[in-house]
């Protein structure tokens, strides 16, 4: 039943979550891994020294994770509730509550606020700066159509997909209602979003095997040049099985991004070229989270099984971090076939 | 009258003399007795007395102030002294004779040791205030030092040289900095000079005496901020650098493609040198500014546009040289009539033109390889069809009666006559090379040739059959002829003379009516009109029965055996639905059709044959679309089929379960993995 991973697959970290794993980052300023999981704790580690600093454990599965600075971040879950944690003391606020579990969080360094979404359908902001009870630090509260599935953020821009496939993107400054309303062009749930480091647009992924590049600005020209392309399958008989493309993450530096799919995979792709350039080999287990450290040398990869097939027998969880090799991600633009006569 | 103190000591011891003796008369005079004479003495010595003592007291004390202030005075002397480093004091050399000397001696040296304190003082001031100057200049900490103002306790010239040395190198410290700002602020000149940014903004949102080169401030925090802002800058300068050397390079690709004029090259000659150049040699002004690379990008986006519709130019122009090819070859390759390759496609460029380009491309290619191995049999096709016509022209000829006559052109018509005739000889062989070659040629290409969209080898099978069935017609008639010749003579023999030849033969030949034949999928242009002549009827009957192998039953209980398009609806109902790809030409004369043509038509017509000729070229091609469209994994390097926005509907089986069932219940509320997971539907 378990496979050993094949060795070209990256260190193993030590003391992984004994339970799936269901977001894991690096840190802005360091090579530390924060990794949320099901089994109610947050944990953060040192990857150079391969070493357990802290585990949090929180009230029930911590659903997203994210750094504020290299001492704190922030952590929510299914007991509704956001937490900021200070990892050298091991302290923990409560910023707030929302009505149903908390899907996703990110912290926004433009606007200095922490921004949820959550299955009760809404997305709300906090300002991690009020010291005084959870009241004083909301900032606002911002209906979505559905319950809320990702979040991104770019600079001022905030990606939000919820089910039902809608996407709202908002400009931070102004929240009060969605810069744009849109609907993705993938047929089928979404899975994940994540906006390119350029600010130009945003890469979705659908349960489908599918991804989609979109595109914020509206004009004729730049709509033009959005697309989607079928990715995470397995051709068996003349027919494909499609996996769910989990994990979206972009490389700091070139803008090429990395995708992780329930058939165990890692991708990266240039979007611009719209090449693979190249596939890691199989992981143990579905990938759950995909992280670049900030400066792109390393690669995070989460393999834990994400529930797609509901309760089975699975491999146990596994985080690796590897190496990342210029070849593998810097973009390779077209060589332009010579013209005919 | 200046007298010393003895003098005056003695002289109040006389006076007091004369004053007792004077008393002494006076009492004498009086006659005081003795007693109160005693008294009296008693009194005056004992005033003396007090007053004496009060005067000795009165000195005693002075001379204890004298004391105390002298102690006083050298203590304070030790004191300035030792603060201020010990060899102040010179020794007290002078040790007055009496204590109001010592007093003396002592102020003065005090004075003049405070004198010294304070001058020391001073200068102890002087350079510390300096010292706090520039320490806060410098930003450090001054705590030290304000503490040392208020202390007296150290005066040494050690501790003031101390402090100097200290002085000396804030002083130095400063002058490091101000250098340093210098530099500091000349790097990030000529970074804002190729980033295009303005200088004075943001050296002044540092610090705004940084602008003024005379007050410039040297905190520790501000040479922090500008060198974090001269790294951030020389990030975006790599960054912008990065960018502009990509766009060149998309530039310089473009304009080879492009074959752009030099002119237009000319302005963008900066941008594309820059390519080779590393960081540092990037020098020239704004170069890299925001306006700067837009203009590039711009350019670039604009000469991308400029390609694309070159492309589709280029594709256009390959899809007429396709369909020209094709025409030639007398073929229709399939994707020609996709839709990716319609006009309206091409031009709203839907479809990525360069993979449109090459894919029409290898079409093209894989047409002209096709059509150069076609070309041997297309002449032989092209003979045989010329010899078709001139078989069945010459049929026609030989029934017409008049061919004999001579006429004008009969010369011409007869030599024809003969060409035709030695050409139908030929036929057959001609049709066996061909069959063998089409099927070579088939067995190699693994699919059909098709002419004009029909299969050349269904056409030559039915020209084949066509052609034995006119064998077995021309079979029948000389039997016939020769039966009839004999029934002839038979009568002859009973009746005494031969019904006439000619007219009423003629008939009996044309009757002949293969029946089976009206079953195969052919025409019935060829079929001939039946005799009604019972007898000879069944014997035909009988005879073909042996000869030709029927394929519907419904022709053997046929005991008229006569089957044409004026046929009894009964058999002709029968034969229609069995038959199915029989086609009757109604009313059509079966003497005017041309073994060909309509046969082609019909074949056009008839289902199956439509589905022969289609089915084996279309298998191959939905093969290659299958593959196309699932993406293989394994290879690294396979680029990813980009179809916009409209997605292709590959057939495919979920990997899940929990997905399949969500891709079911489209109407139905669905929940992510994570909602399952956590018991949230």
């Amino acid at each position: 039943m378990s496979q050993p991973p094949p060795p070209s697959a990256g260190r193993e970290l030590a003391n992984p979550p004994s339970d799936g794993i269901s977001n894991l980052r690096f840190s802005n300023t360091s090579d530390h891994l924060l990794v949320s999981s099901w089994d109610k704790s947050v944990r953060l580690y040192d990857v150079s020294t391969n070493s357990l600093k802290g585990e949090f454990l929180h009230g029930g599965a911590v659903l997203d994770c994210c750094f504020h600075d290299d001492s704190s971040g922030f952590s929510v879950g299914s007991d509704n509730k956001v937490r900021r944690i200070v990892f050298n003391v091991g302290k923990e606020d409560v910023l707030g509550t929302h009505e149903k579990p908390v899907r996703c969080v990110e912290y926004s360094y433009a606007a200095g606020q922490v921004i949820t979404g959550s299955w009760d359908k809404t997305v709300k902001c906090w300002d991690p700066r009020g010291a005084s009870g959870p009241e004083r630090t909301q900032v606002g509260t911002y209906v979505q159509p559905e319950r809320v599935y990702s979040l991104s953020l770019v600079g001022n821009r905030l990606v939000v997909a919820t089910a039902g496939r809608h996407v709202n993107i908002y400009d931070l400054r102004n929240m009060s209602q969605p810069e744009q309303r849109r609907e993705s062009s993938l047929k089928y749930q979404t899975r994940c979003v994540r906006s390119y480091p350029n600010g130009t647009g945003y890469a979705l992924s659908s349960v489908e095997g599918r991804v989609a590049m979109e595109f914020f600005d509206l004009s004729e020209a730049a709509q033009a040049k959005k697309y989607a392309f079928k990715c995470h399958r397995k051709s068996e008989a003349g027919r494909d099985i499609v996996y769910p493309v989990n994990a979206i993450a972009f490389h700091p530096i070139y803008g090429t991004f990395a995708t992780g799919g329930c058939d165990g995979f890692v991708n990266i792709w240039d979007g611009n070229n719209k090449k693979r350039l190249y596939q890691y080999s199989k992981y143990p287990s579905s990938i759950a989270a995909l992280s670049f450290s900030r400066d792109g040398q390393l690669l995070a990869v989460a393999s834990s099984y994400t529930f797609e097939e509901g309760e089975k027998s699975h491999e146990p969880e596994a985080i690796f971090v590897r190496n990342v090799n210029e070849i593998e991600v810097k973009p390779k633009p077209k060589a332009y076939p010579t013209p005919a006569a | 009258m200046i007298r010393s103190s003895t003098e005056q000591f003695s002289r109040i011891e006389t006076t007091c003399g004369l004053l007792l003796r004077q008393l002494q008369e006076i009492w004498s005079e009086m006659g005081e007795n003795e007693e109160e004479k005693d008294a009296a003495l008693a009194d005056i010595e004992k005033e003396c007395l007090l007053v004496y003592k009060r005067k000795v007291e009165e000195a005693s004390r002075c001379k204890a102030n004298l004391l105390k202030e002298i102690a006083l005075g050298r203590a304070e002397i030790a004191g300035i002294g030792s603060s201020m480093g010990g060899d102040e004091i010179h020794s007290n050399g002078r040790v007055g004779e009496n204590l109001k000397e010592e007093l003396e001696n002592v102020s003065v040296q005090l004075e003049e040791l405070r004198r010294k304190k304070a001058e020391r003082m001073n200068r102890f001031k002087e350079v510390i205030d300096e010292l706090l100057n520039l320490s806060f200049q410098l930003g450090d900490s001054t705590d030290h030092l304000k503490k040392f103002g208020g202390e007296e306790s150290d005066l040494s010239l050690h501790k003031l040289e101390e402090l100097r040395r200290q002085l000396a190198q804030l002083q130095d410290e400063k002058s490091k900095r101000l250098d340093e700002v210098e530099r500091l602020l000349e790097t990030l000149k000529l970074l804002c000079s190729v980033l295009g940014e303005d200088f004075k903004d943001l050296i002044r949102g540092i610090h705004p005496s940084l602008v003024d080169s005379n007050t410039r401030d040297v905190s520790r925090s501000t040479l922090d901020k500008l060198d974090m802002m001269i790294e951030n800058l020389r990030m975006v300068k790599l960054q912008r650098m990065q960018k502009v050397q990509d766009l060149a390079v998309s530039l310089l690709e473009l304009w080879n493609l492009l074959d752009t004029p030099a002119e237009e090259q000319k302005t963008f000659h900066n941008v594309t040198c820059s390519i080779a150049l590393s960081e540092s040699e990037i020098t020239e002004a704004n170069i890299l500014s925001v306006a700067s690379i837009k203009n590039v990008e711009d350019e670039v986006i604009r000469l991308s546009k400029l390609k694309i519709t070159k492309i589709k130019e280029v594709i256009l122009r390959k899809k007429l040289e396709l369909e020209e090819i094709s025409r030639k070859v007398h073929m229709a390759p399939q994707v020609l009539k996709s839709e990716n390759f319609s006009i309206e496609a091409i031009e709203s460029g839907v479809k990525d033109p360069e993979q449109l380009l090459e894919q029409i491309d290898s079409e093209i290619a894989k047409v002209k390889e096709e059509a150069s191995s076609r070309k041997e049999i297309l002449e032989k096709v092209e003979k045989w069809m010329t010899a078709c016509e001139e078989e069945s022209w010459l049929e026609e000829y030989n029934r017409d009666d008049n061919r004999y006559n001579a006429g004008r052109g009969a010369h011409l018509t007869l030599k024809r006559a003969e060409k035709a005739r030695i050409l139908v000889n030929k036929l057959p062989g001609m049709v066996e090379v061909l069959t063998a070659k089409v099927n070579a040629w088939e067995d190699e290409r693994g699919h059909a040739f098709l002419y004009d969209g029909v299969r050349v080898l269904s056409m030559l099978e039915q020209h084949k059959t066509l052609w034995e069935e006119k064998e077995f017609e021309k079979q029948r008639q000389r039997d016939m002829k020769k039966l009839h010749g004999q029934l002839i003579t038979e009568q002859e023999a009973l009746y005494g003379s031969k019904p006439s030849p000619g007219k009423s033969g003629k008939k009996p030949l044309r009757t002949a009516l293969p029946s089976s034949a009206m079953n195969r999928k052919l025409s019935l242009g060829g079929a001939m009109l039946q005799s009604s002549k019972p007898t000879l009827n069944t014997k035909k009957t009988t005879y073909y029965d042996q000869n030709a192998p029927s394929r519907r039953e419904s022709t053997i209980p046929n005991p008229s055996g006569r089957r044409n398009s004026e046929l009894p609806g009964r058999l002709r109902a029968k034969n229609v639905p069995s038959s199915g790809k029989a086609v009757m030409n109604k009313g059509r004369s079966p003497m005017l059709r041309k073994p060909l043509s309509p046969v082609t038509s019909n074949i056009l017509n008839s289902p199956e044959d439509h589905k022969d000729a289609y089915t084996t070229k279309s298998s191959p091609k939905t093969n290659e679309d299958n593959r196309r469209t699932a993406v293989p994994i394994s290879a690294p390097t396979t680029p990813a089929a980009s179809v916009a926005m409209s997605e292709a509907t590959t057939p495919f089986t979920p990997a899940s379960t929990a997905v399949k069932k969500r891709l079911d219940k489209e109407e139905g509320v669905e929940y992510s993995f994570e909602e399952v997971r956590a018991g949230f539907c």
